[in-house]
């Protein structure tokens, strides 16, 4: 690969997560397949670990600890369970976010009514009330590279798995997979790869390491097929934070 | 058990089982820290605070969610504070003022004395070095490095803010994170 077709100019704004869109998905793209950039980009991610430590200091209220505490002790006497929205909300939420493709809700609702679909209907039936419903769902939007693409994440009542549903994503070559990540803080944990078929739809059994429900945000990129250690290829589909 | 002999990851697994006095310890090394850093990006005093009682409490719900194998435990609790502040900035449609005061100037700085001897020593030389480094650049690129690393803002937000080319910015940028490296590769940081 030639020097002009690396992206070493882009990397530290990158690092720094600066860059605007189309470089930035010009920079994934390429990450995905050059072991020498991402071994650069490692050097300007260990610098902007110690930003932190060039800011300038200011002093705490002096009550600011107290509060947290205090806040930390109200939590640690909380019920471990809060009320969530139940889960035809979320659908009329999705609806009236214009959900791009209707067929993605049919093919949701189908998903739902399966017999034989998972361990959500298995949880339903354990319900000792009718009023708790076994799902929630979080909505994936496609960004500027995959326009058209949608998706629904399927989230089982106690947020310990998922099964996401995908739409309108191109079909990929075979050394190519969609990536699923579970985010929070800034990091990115693998939810596990998946390919659509031949008219953009897919569905994913997600499960992961911590419930599903803990995680902040969601994101699907292309990948070598397989999968791979962090995000490197385009992001195709993204939940709000 | 005398917290405040414990490493950080120790510590995060005291809170991992709700232990107060371990939590109060890691607001004692980074309460500090996390409160400049929301200062630093938002320029405001109430939401700094906001911002600080989120991350430590997001600390202490969410500590079963650090993973050693990816970061430090300060790394952790800064990607927090530096995200939760981007958020705040993006969501409430903050425009932070100052940020020619967002980098120290002196680079002769010290470290509170409750980290312990281990710990104060490492992070004190790291702090150092890359003070030292970021003191060396020129004060357009420390400001640009401000608007990315703090406010969160993309290139093109930054030459809108500024009033600078677009180009302009990308360079100084590219030509800061690069000084930096290489400062900090001559004192074998890296």
């Amino acid at each position: 690969m030639s020097r002009e077709a690396h992206v070493f100019n882009l990397l530290s704004a990158y690092a720094l997560d600066c860059l605007d869109a189309v470089e930035k998905a010009q920079v994934e793209a390429h990450l995905r397949e050059c072991d020498l950039c991402r071994a650069d980009l490692q050097t300007y991610r260990e610098i902007v670990q110690v930003l932190p430590l060039v800011g300038r200091e200011s002093e705490p209220p002096p009550g600011l600890k107290s509060k947290i505490m205090q806040r930390a002790a109200q939590a640690r006497n909380a019920p471990a369970t809060q009320n969530q929205p139940i889960w035809w909300e979320h659908l009329a939420a999705y609806f009236r976010k214009g959900a791009p493709a209707w067929g993605l809700v049919g093919l949701v609702l189908i998903l739902m009514l399966g017999a034989n679909n998972l361990l959500l209907w298995q949880r339903m039936n354990q319900l000792e009330s009718k009023a708790q419903l076994p799902f929630s769902t979080i909505v994936l939007t496609g960004t500027e590279t995959s326009p058209d693409a949608s998706g629904v994440l399927v989230l089982s009542q106690d947020g310990e798995h998922g099964t996401l549903i995908v739409d309108g994503l191109a079909v990929l070559d075979s050394a190519s997979q969609y990536q699923l990540w579970l985010i929070q803080d800034g990091q990115r944990t693998n939810g596990g790869v998946f390919s659509v078929g031949k008219d953009g739809y897919g569905s994913h059994w997600v499960s992961s390491p911590q419930p599903l429900a803990s995680y902040s945000s969601f994101g699907v990129t292309i990948e070598p097929t397989g999968g791979s250690p962090g995000p490197t290829g385009a992001k195709v589909l993204g939940s709000e934070s | 058990m005398e917290y405040t002999r414990l490493d950080d990851e120790a510590l995060i697994g005291f809170v991992q089982q709700n232990q107060e006095a371990a939590l109060s310890v890691l607001y004692d090394r980074y309460g500090r820290l996390v409160y400049s850093m929301a200062f630093n990006a938002l320029q405001d005093q109430a939401l700094a605070e906001e911002i600080t009682q989120d991350v430590f409490l997001r600390v202490w719900n969410k500590a079963e969610t650090f993973r050693a194998e990816q970061g430090k435990v300060v790394t952790w609790i800064t990607s927090i504070a530096r995200y939760r502040a981007i958020d705040v900035i993006r969501r409430r449609n903050v425009r932070p003022e100052g940020n020619r005061a967002t980098w120290v100037d002196d680079p002769g700085f010290e470290l509170p004395d409750a980290l312990n001897v281990e710990a104060e020593v490492e992070a004190s030389d790291s702090s150092r070095q890359i003070r030292r480094a970021m003191a060396q650049l020129p004060d357009e690129q420390r400001l640009v490095l401000a608007y990315a690393y703090f406010q969160g803002y993309t290139h093109s937000q930054i030459a809108n803010a500024l009033g600078e080319p677009l180009g302009t910015i990308k360079t100084r940028i590219r030509l800061a994170m690069q000084k930096l490296r290489q400062l900090l590769q001559e004192v074998d940081h890296l």
